[in-house]
């Protein structure tokens, strides 16, 4: 033993740190082949190209609600600079302001809450389903409802404002709200009082939904209670066209 | 013969080794965070999903001509030193319909429920609506809008805490055809439904003039205020 012990001490100390650094390629190199496996297995000549046009209208929609904030900002401005001229003026940019905030159409700031999920990092068992350890459209829609019951006033999925004709959908495992493409992690942004919170640890479907989704199969669910939460205006089509505003019936 | 890390060898050697290491390490994190995730899905998947940005990316394109004509008429309006009340007003009347403030009229899609099912598959139908285009939905007399929650079980349902029979109606005003393609698709949402509740019964009819009423709800925030 005293032996081992000696030629152990006698390695010279960069042998060792040489040792663990070959130990590190060796599992880089593991993780990188892995990671290239699928990438490998599934690139076909149809998907390249597809994945380069869906960035690409990425990138095109990214710009397009840019020019729609800076449109409704310089409307704004417009609509603003005849403000104070008559009363009548002044009471319609005051109903027209309420009613943009009442849509969405203008960003938010407040108390709140911001929960952030992520995929399981558990394991998928052999007869387990792969999609149940990835956050789902489901998922983000439970925590809006619950959320909302919890007395939320503006939510905001990665920077998508959910409005009245935010729809949350799942394509194969990618999440779509507002039909905006979002990537993982994916976090919820909350408007509300301060006490959300405690209102979420008393609704049974908030309790149900973290036994299951989280300790059941390791979503990853954390949260934040910053001083101020940002939700973002509603940067999409106020699609109307089919409807119409019926005027309000006269009062009797 | 021991070897030494002054040897020159030994020293090319370990740069050699940390030179691979770190262009690994930054392979690595290059290849978690290039392509968010596309680069794993299928190449149907892929295709779904170019469509719906294509979608999106042609209604943001309409509302970028809308808010540009709507901006020029303002402009001239006020050049011209005449009123732009009525283009506030028509602005005014077009956010209120959309926010789910005031009642709204158009053709849409009847979805007749009779039988129980639950709060999550009428939530459900309410998601397959707003991502088939929808653009006002009722539930009975309730508008839905966004904080609007339809929640209970079989036979306890319930939306905005106003309790649904077995039997309700939703109503969306949208396209008909698009509506009504979506929902009664192979595998949709009312094929879903018949599947999971056989002892309900979903009809789908079109309807050339609905009229949705405006939500009760006060939707002044309380907690938020605007960002400035």
């Amino acid at each position: 033993m005293t032996a081992l012990a000696a030629r152990v001490r006698a390695i010279p100390s960069w042998q060792v740190t040489l040792g663990f650094a070959l130990l590190a390629l060796g599992f880089l190199i593991a993780a990188q082949l892995r990671a290239e496996g699928p990438l490998v297995r599934y690139t076909t000549q149809e998907r390249s190209p597809l994945v380069t046009t869906a960035l690409a209208l990425q990138t095109q929609q990214e710009q397009l609600k840019k020019q729609i904030l800076d449109l409704r900002g310089q409307i704004k401005g417009v609509e603003d600079q005849g403000q104070g001229t008559t009363a009548q003026q002044r009471e319609l940019n005051a109903s027209l302001e309420g009613a943009r905030i009442a849509a969405g159409l203008i960003p938010l700031t407040g108390t709140g809450i911001v929960f952030r999920l992520a995929d399981s990092t558990h394991p998928v068992p052999p007869n387990g389903n792969p999609a149940d350890y990835a956050v789902t459209a489901r998922d983000i829609r439970t925590v809006m409802t619950e959320l909302w019951l919890a007395g939320a006033e503006a939510i905001a999925v990665n920077g998508e404002r959910v409005t009245a004709t935010t729809g949350v959908l799942d394509i194969g495992g990618t999440i779509l709200v507002n039909s905006a493409y979002l990537a993982p992690p994916y976090q919820v942004s909350a408007i509300g009082p301060t006490d959300m919170l405690d209102q979420l640890g008393k609704s049974q479907g908030w309790v149900a939904f973290i036994d299951t989704r989280r300790g059941h199969f390791g979503i990853d669910v954390s949260f934040a209670e910053p001083p101020t939460v940002e939700v973002p205006a509603f940067a999409g089509s106020l699609n109307l066209r089919e409807s119409r505003a019926v005027p309000a019936s006269p009062a009797p | 013969m021991r070897a030494s890390l002054r040897d020159p060898r030994s020293q090319l050697l370990v740069s050699l080794v940390a030179l691979i290491l770190g262009v690994l390490v930054v392979v690595q994190i290059r290849s978690q965070a290039g392509d968010s995730g596309l680069a794993e899905r299928s190449a149907q998947d892929l295709t779904l999903l170019v469509a719906n940005l294509n979608t999106r990316n042609d209604q943001l394109r309409t509302e970028v001509s809308s808010l540009d004509r709507q901006l020029q008429a303002l402009e001239v309006g006020g050049r011209n030193g005449t009123s732009s009340l009525n283009q506030i007003r028509d602005d005014l009347a077009r956010i209120r319909a959309w926010a789910g403030l005031d009642p709204v009229a158009g053709r849409g899609v009847e979805i007749t429920v009779s039988g129980a099912i639950d709060g999550l598959a009428l939530e459900e139908l309410i998601n397959e609506l707003r991502n088939s285009g929808s653009e006002a939905i009722a539930i009975e007399d309730v508008r839905v809008v966004a904080a609007t929650v339809v929640g209970g079980g079989v036979g306890a349902l319930s939306v905005d805490n106003t309790a649904l029979s077995d039997r309700f109606v939703v109503r969306a005003i949208g396209n008909p055809e698009s509506l009504v393609g979506s929902l009664t698709r192979v595998g949709g949402m009312v094929a879903q439904l018949a599947a999971t509740y056989p002892d309900a019964a979903v009809s789908v009819e079109a309807i050339d003039r609905l009229v949705l009423p405006a939500t009760k709800r006060d939707l002044t925030p309380s907690h938020g205020r605007p960002r400035l």
